[in-house]
């Protein structure tokens, strides 16, 4: 659907530290490499209270199990992502697609976040810094401004067009 | 290449949807039941704004135009609401042809006739919505109702007042009003109780509000050509103010339609240059009164803040005059 949620830098599951859910049966704890060491602090932390189950993920590569696995878990299960920018992504999305809410999600991101502009010029997604205000279009040159409002469905924040001080002015409607 | 610089103003004035009723404007729930329920209407600028609105149709159709390909259903209903109030209300210039699902659709103001099967999309050059939308200068939203809330899912936007269709589709209507300083007089939150209200809009018993704007030489300000328009705000003078600058209105309509339980939002966009006001004293005095009292917040959100101070001016100088032409 085309309201699903997806990960963003401001995205409402992103925590700096993992928190017990109470009320949940199970805890599903997926972490990559980077994302290991968070993971078992968080394991030893939520030990005696619910059974936690733990899932080492390496890549990409990794989709069709990590997707076979999150579709064999129960109701009542939360799911922590210790893991870096695009590993998390992708486990979160693979999260979605098995029909889970943001509410059911939380996510640590090791290393920095991505953050994605969309053009109102030519309608297509920058990848930018975390604290960039604004940025070039990497498609159409577009001098953007980076708002402050993000779009889930075109997975990116407003870039409002300017042009620079002491550029020609381009002739538009 | 489509101009800005449209020489268009509404000419009769009883059809001008004037939006202040006191001297100071601050937001708030203004909705009103709608006492003429169809959105249909011909004007003396019909032609220009159909026209108009064609062109950047036709010339930017992923500005102006965003749909879900699941939205058919509920534009062929919008589609028939559309057809059958301009059938009531102006006969002479709306006729459609009925054969089972197989139907002629006529607008004599442009001597125009399409045949298509109702229900099948692909008979018809565009969607159903963007099809009958191209035969009435307004624009029309449909926002979904799910979850406690509505979500933009077809959008033709031609007169945009930071509207667009491309950015806003999906998204709803909280996210929508984000970028809006959306606070009441009292200071309170107005985006959840007005979206608390729109979920108690019944099929039939249609909404309506007036919202404003000034435009400085623009027929829209959208977020596509902020580059172009942004800097050439502050180019307005009290001299002329009078002519350049106007006062963009903003006639919405909410229907909850029956089938589908959408919220369909229809916009007639009208606009008078400030020079005009002066046609009738009490618009004058009002709009004078109005803009000398914007909050800051929305003058910045309006966009007008950078030529606010000259249009008051200008209204300044006029108030003067006749103050003056009636003490002699
Ligand atoms: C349900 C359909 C509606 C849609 C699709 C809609 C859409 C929009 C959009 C696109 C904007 C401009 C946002 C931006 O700056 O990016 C806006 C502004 C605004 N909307 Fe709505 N709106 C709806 C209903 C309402 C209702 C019912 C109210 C009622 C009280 C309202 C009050 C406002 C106000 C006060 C602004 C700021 C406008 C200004 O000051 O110029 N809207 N709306
Ligand atoms: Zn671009």
């Amino acid at each position: 659907m085309y309201n699903s949620p997806v990960l963003f830098d401001k995205s409402v599951t992103i925590v700096n530290q993992f928190t017990v859910r109470n009320g949940r049966r199970k805890f599903v704890i997926i972490a990559d490499q980077s994302g290991y060491e968070k993971a078992e602090i968080f394991t030893s932390e939520a030990a005696g209270t619910v059974p936690v189950e733990f899932l080492a993920i390496r890549g990409v590569e990794d989709g069709e199990r990590i997707k076979r696995f999150l579709l064999s878990q129960t109701m009542g299960t939360q799911f922590y992502i210790s893991a870096a920018w695009g590993n998390a992504v992708m486990v979160f999305k693979l999260g979605v697609e098995a029909g889970l809410s943001e509410d059911e999600i939380q996510v640590v991101i090791i290393g920095p976040k991505r953050r994605y502009v969309y053009c109102m010029k030519c309608f297509e997604v920058t990848g930018v810094a975390e604290k960039a205000e604004s940025t070039e279009c990497g498609h159409c040159k577009a001098s953007l401004e980076i708002g402050p409002f993000y779009s889930i469905v075109r997975e990116g924040y407003i870039g409002y067009p300017f042009i620079p001080a002491g550029k020609e002015e381009v002739v538009g409607s | 290449m489509f101009t800005q610089r449209l020489d268009f103003k509404t000419t009769d004035l009883d059809t001008f949807p004037f939006p202040f009723t006191s001297g100071n404007y601050r937001y708030s729930n203004d909705l009103k039941r709608l006492s003429n329920i169809n959105c249909i209407e011909v004007t003396p600028e019909y032609r220009l704004q159909v026209e108009a609105k064609r062109r950047l149709l036709q010339e930017q159709p992923h500005i102006r135009f965003q749909s879900f390909p699941h939205t058919l259903e509920m534009q062929w209903e919008v589609f028939e609401m559309l057809i059958d109030m301009a059938i009531d209300r102006y006969p002479q210039h709306f006729e459609v042809l009925k054969d089972g699902d197989n139907w002629t659709f006529r607008n004599h103001i442009f001597g125009e006739s399409d045949s298509f099967v109702f229900g099948d999309a692909s008979t018809l050059p565009n969607e159903p919505l963007d099809y009958i939308g191209r035969h009435f200068h307004n624009d029309f939203v449909l926002m979904v109702h799910r979850d406690s809330n509505f979500y933009l899912e077809v959008g033709q936007v031609s007169y945009a007042a930071l509207f667009s269709a491309n950015w806003n589709k999906g998204m709803s209507f909280d996210e929508i009003h984000a970028p809006v300083p959306f606070v009441s007089r009292k200071g309170d939150e107005l985006a959840e109780r007005v979206r608390k209200f729109l979920l108690s809009i019944e099929p039939g018993k249609p909404w309506t509000r007036i919202n404003w704007n000034l435009m400085a030489d623009r027929w829209d300000v959208n977020y596509e050509t902020m580059d172009v328009w942004e800097p050439k705000r502050s180019e307005i003078t009290p001299e002329s103010a009078g002519k350049l600058v106007r006062l963009r209105v903003e006639e919405q309509k909410f229907y909850r339609l029956p089938r589908s339980n959408a919220i369909l939002f229809v916009l007639n966009t009208q606009f008078l240059p400030l020079e005009d006001l002066a046609l009738r004293q009490e618009w004058f005095d009002l709009t004078y009164s109005v803009l000398q009292d914007i909050p800051e917040p929305m003058a910045k959100y309006k966009g007008i803040a950078p030529f606010l101070p000259q249009s008051v001016e200008y209204l300044r100088r006029i108030d003067e005059e006749r103050k003056s032409e009636l003490r002699k």
